[in-house]
């Protein structure tokens, strides 16, 4: 079986690692710089505006690039399933957290009797990452022999689902 | 405000070129003919699909960098007029635009390795889906950016 050329392995994991990397520095606001428009000034990391509005968003793909730049580098030097096995850990635990959460969340609203704990996002975090190492484990070998170029769109199409979740407040005002 | 206007319409006809570029490259990926072009339907479906690549990445970049400079711009004037007249879905959907702008920025390496020359088969699939994806978020980013500038553009 022929390996992926590490040109198709960076330019993957560079996608896919900066969709992931841009929705977390987005929601919890983590900008490598920070642009003041109207007095046309820019400040390392996040700052709050000063005579205006600020604007975080070029920080945000700057963290993300730069996040993403070193992470497609260091999968170019690990074996290809390695990759492979992370990317699918990672969204595999993606998924059973939005279940989990989704779920913990519902039951809570049902139940007659308070069950403070369902709110934790600690504990549907723990279960998505026991139950995505679980599916991992057994997962078929040859699902994690090469690296599958359909991330490209999987990611980034999980990522704009999150990212306009987080907007929903604008359309419900 | 003018030369401001002026690098809105510049900006406006750059994203009109990407799209007929991409567009015809995805219809051509999708929908390809097998035998020879006849009518104008077919002739656009006919194109050689591979030679719009670098156009298409230019085009991507040119037009980005030039929204996320009016962008500053539109921070602090149009936006706040629109919060202000609590235009708040058109202050989404322009959020919106600038996360999908910045998704189709990401995809643009990967765009490129898979296009290639001489074309992978295994690569086919991603080629097609890539290509399909940016063409969704070229038209999604036009159409935003048009109902944006209706709802409240420069010079208004």
């Amino acid at each position: 079986m022929m390996a992926s050329s590490k040109l198709a392995v960076f330019t993957i994991v560079f996608s896919v690692a900066c969709a992931v990397i841009y929705v977390i520095s987005t929601e919890l606001n983590l900008p490598l710089l920070t642009y003041h428009p109207v007095i046309g000034e820019v400040d390392f990391l996040w700052t709050p505006e000063r005579r205006g509005p600020v604007m975080y968003w070029y920080g945000w793909m700057l963290a993300s690039m730069l996040g993403a730049l070193a992470l497609a580098a260091t999968a170019t030097a690990v074996p290809e399933s390695w990759v492979q096995r992370a990317i699918l850990f990672g969204c595999l635990a993606a998924v059973a957290y939005l279940i989990f959460y989704t779920l913990a969340l519902f039951i809570y609203d049902k139940a007659t009797v308070e069950l403070e704990f369902l709110k934790s996002r600690a504990l549907s975090l723990g279960a998505a990452l026991v139950a995505a190492a679980a599916i991992s484990f057994f997962a078929p070998a040859n699902w994690n022999q090469r690296l599958w170029p359909g991330w490209v769109c999987v990611v980034p199409i999980g990522a704009l689902a999150v990212l306009a979740y987080y907007l929903t407040p604008y359309f419900t005002r | 405000m003018a030369f401001w206007t002026t690098l809105l319409i510049i900006h406006g006809l750059l994203a009109v070129a990407l799209l007929g570029a991409i567009t015809h490259q995805a219809v051509s990926v999708w929908m390809p003919v097998r035998s020879k072009a006849g009518n104008f339907v077919a002739r656009f479906r006919a194109v050689p699909s591979a030679s719009y690549v670098m156009a298409i990445i230019v085009l991507y970049v040119v037009t980005f960098v030039m929204g996320a400079w009016i962008y500053t711009q539109y921070r602090f004037t149009s936006r706040l007029a629109l919060e202000q007249l609590r235009f708040f879905k058109t202050v989404g959907v322009f959020e919106m635009k600038e996360h999908v702008a910045t998704i189709g920025m990401i995809l643009l390496p990967a765009y490129w390795a898979f296009w290639r020359p001489p074309l992978s088969e295994e690569y086919a699939a991603a080629r097609r889906n890539v290509t399909l994806l940016l063409a969704l978020i070229v038209w999604t980013n036009f159409l935003v950016g048009h109902i944006a500038n209706n709802a409240r553009g420069f010079g208004s």
